[in-house]
């Protein structure tokens, strides 16, 4: 490729989030088809009153940035990955982006309980377009990254969580994309797996990969993301460097979250 | 076969020929196969054994009377009955499948339609089989079977575009409705009852009831399997062309609208 291209797309925004609003209805009644007739003939069509689940959300990401997320407990981190992932539609706002993703969220979430670990492994390999073949080569490193030799043929739901993020995460190793969303991919995992897992993301630090990965192991976020988000209540408090954008994040923390005017 | 392509792109910018798209359809198609458990021999005999249980009480209820004058009545109804199973199994499996495997559809970004095809697929597989054994059995008790069944294929190849539509435009409305499934199930007891499954055209005479079965395209799939196996004549592609094209052009709008409903999937389920 010729290099002066290549320098031109690396400055190109890889992901970019314009005004992005995303809202849910806080559902009271079960959908279904008698519910919306009573709505009709009653006059009033069963519209809840919507939950703001994101408030206007601003940012452009590069190829190759390490894009950290944080805030408390609901605060939208996994709703604006999910809107960057496609799974959610923005009720405002455009999303952008360039390049093929992997969502990653711990505990194994997005495997099939009834399916053993190697069928799962399987499904995932044709989901991000690797065949058995490719992948047999790859099984035996999967397995043992996961430590799960002894559980092969064990159906996913009887691992433990640790299990599962553990298997989650080597399989996502393996899968290539450009882009990787990773929603607390690194939870329920013990000292070994995080070892294992700061060696992987020290390799990948200056590779052109994005990342963009909501944590609330703040150590990790120094370490890894050279930009961060902090979210509260789905609006954007700041995103810019990590360093600062953390100390307001701990700063407010501190003090009980400020609500925003 | 790219006029196909041509005319798919219109609706997604999915390419449903790709070898990856085709080797996705063939996992997920594996894992509904698995989760059902028929990829073992016992599992396949489970869901062998649905049809010809309903086949003998069938025959036992209504030889002597509806099937006094059908030659080969056994055969008559087991061919009605496998493709009514057909179509009523693999559209109520694929109605929930989105929702079964909410796992994925909530969780990891993939076309969702390989979800309702693959399923659609899982049950196909069933279908050749046991209609595979239908003739079979034809042949045991002493229907004559001609160079006509070659023709068969064409005749599944319909079923499964019909089965397909429905299944895209069934799994899509569920996620929405959740009460569907309710009122899909007694949909299918009225359609046992509108397809001539075991009593013949005749039987019905030349009234309302007439029209109404003639307005289930099941009742065309199932004469043409009939007339292919049993008569040993070939079937009409007079018949045989439009049907295929309404389904085709079915198979496109209810696609259409699918992906136009794809986005709201996860947050609905």
């Amino acid at each position: 490729m010729n290099p002066n291209l290549q320098k031109i797309c690396s400055k190109c925004p890889e992901i970019s989030l314009i005004n992005v609003t995303k809202t849910f209805s806080v559902i009271r009644n079960r959908k279904t088809i008698v519910n919306s007739i009573k709505g009709v003939l009653s006059g009033n069509s069963n519209n809840p009153k919507p939950y703001s689940a994101l408030n206007d959300i601003n940012f452009e990401i590069l190829e190759g940035e390490k894009i950290g997320i944080v805030g408390i407990n609901g605060s939208g981190k996994t709703t604006l990955l999910k809107t960057i992932a496609g799974l959610y539609k923005p009720n405002d706002g455009e999303v952008h982006v360039n390049g093929k993703m992997i969502l990653l969220a711990g505990y194994g979430i997005g495997m099939v309980d009834e399916l053993s670990v190697k069928e799962n492994i399987y499904l995932y390999g044709a989901i991000y377009g690797i065949d058995r073949k490719a992948l047999d080569e790859e099984l035996r490193e999967i397995i043992d990254w996961a430590e799960l030799q002894d559980f092969m043929d064990t159906q996913l739901k009887t691992l433990s969580s640790g299990m599962r993020t553990r298997l989650g995460f080597s399989v996502a190793r393996f899968m290539d994309a450009d882009i990787y969303l990773l929603d607390e991919a690194l939870s329920a995992g013990d000292k070994n797996f995080k070892q294992k897992c700061d060696e992987y993301f020290d390799s990948t630090k200056n590779e052109d990969k994005t990342y963009l990965v909501a944590s609330h192991n703040l150590e990790f976020l120094k370490m890894f993301c050279n930009k961060t988000l902090w979210l509260h209540k789905g609006n954007q408090m700041a995103f810019g460097e990590t360093e600062s954008v953390l100390e307001q994040y701990n700063d407010s923390t501190n003090i009980g979250p400020k609500s925003q005017n | 076969m790219n006029q196909i392509k041509r005319i798919f792109s219109l609706i997604s910018n999915q390419d449903y020929f790709d070898k990856k798209y085709l080797n996705l359809l063939r996992e997920i198609a594996t894992v509904q196969f698995k989760l059902k458990d028929q990829s073992t021999l016992f599992g396949f005999i489970w869901s062998f054994f649905h049809p010809v249980i309903l086949l003998i009480i069938l025959f036992a209820v209504f030889s002597l009377r509806l099937g006094e004058n059908v030659e080969h009545y056994k055969i008559y109804l087991f061919i009605g009955i496998i493709q009514y199973t057909y179509f009523a199994n693999s559209t109520s499996s694929a109605l929930k499948v989105l929702s079964s495997m909410r796992q994925l559809t909530t969780n990891v970004i993939f076309p969702k339609e390989v979800l309702v095809i693959g399923s659609v697929v899982s049950n196909t597989i069933i279908f050749l089989l046991t209609m595979a054994i239908c003739i079979i059995i034809a042949f045991f008790t002493g229907v004559k079977i001609s160079w006509s069944t070659l023709m068969l294929p064409l005749v599944m190849l319909l079923e499964l575009m019909l089965v397909l539509w429905v299944s895209l435009l069934l799994s899509c409305l569920y996620v929405f409705f959740r009460d569907l499934d309710d009122v899909y199930q007694v949909f299918l007891r009225g359609l046992f009852i509108i397809t001539p499954i075991f009593y013949t055209m005749s039987f019905l005479g030349e009234g309302l009831a007439k029209s109404i079965v003639l307005f289930n395209p099941l009742t065309y799939l199932i004469d043409f399997s009939r007339t292919l196996i049993i008569n040993g004549e070939v079937i009409s592609f007079k018949l045989f062309l439009p049907l295929f094209l309404v389904n085709a052009i079915f198979i496109l709008i209810s696609l259409k609208i699918f992906k136009q409903y794809e986005p709201k999937f996860a947050e609905n389920l």
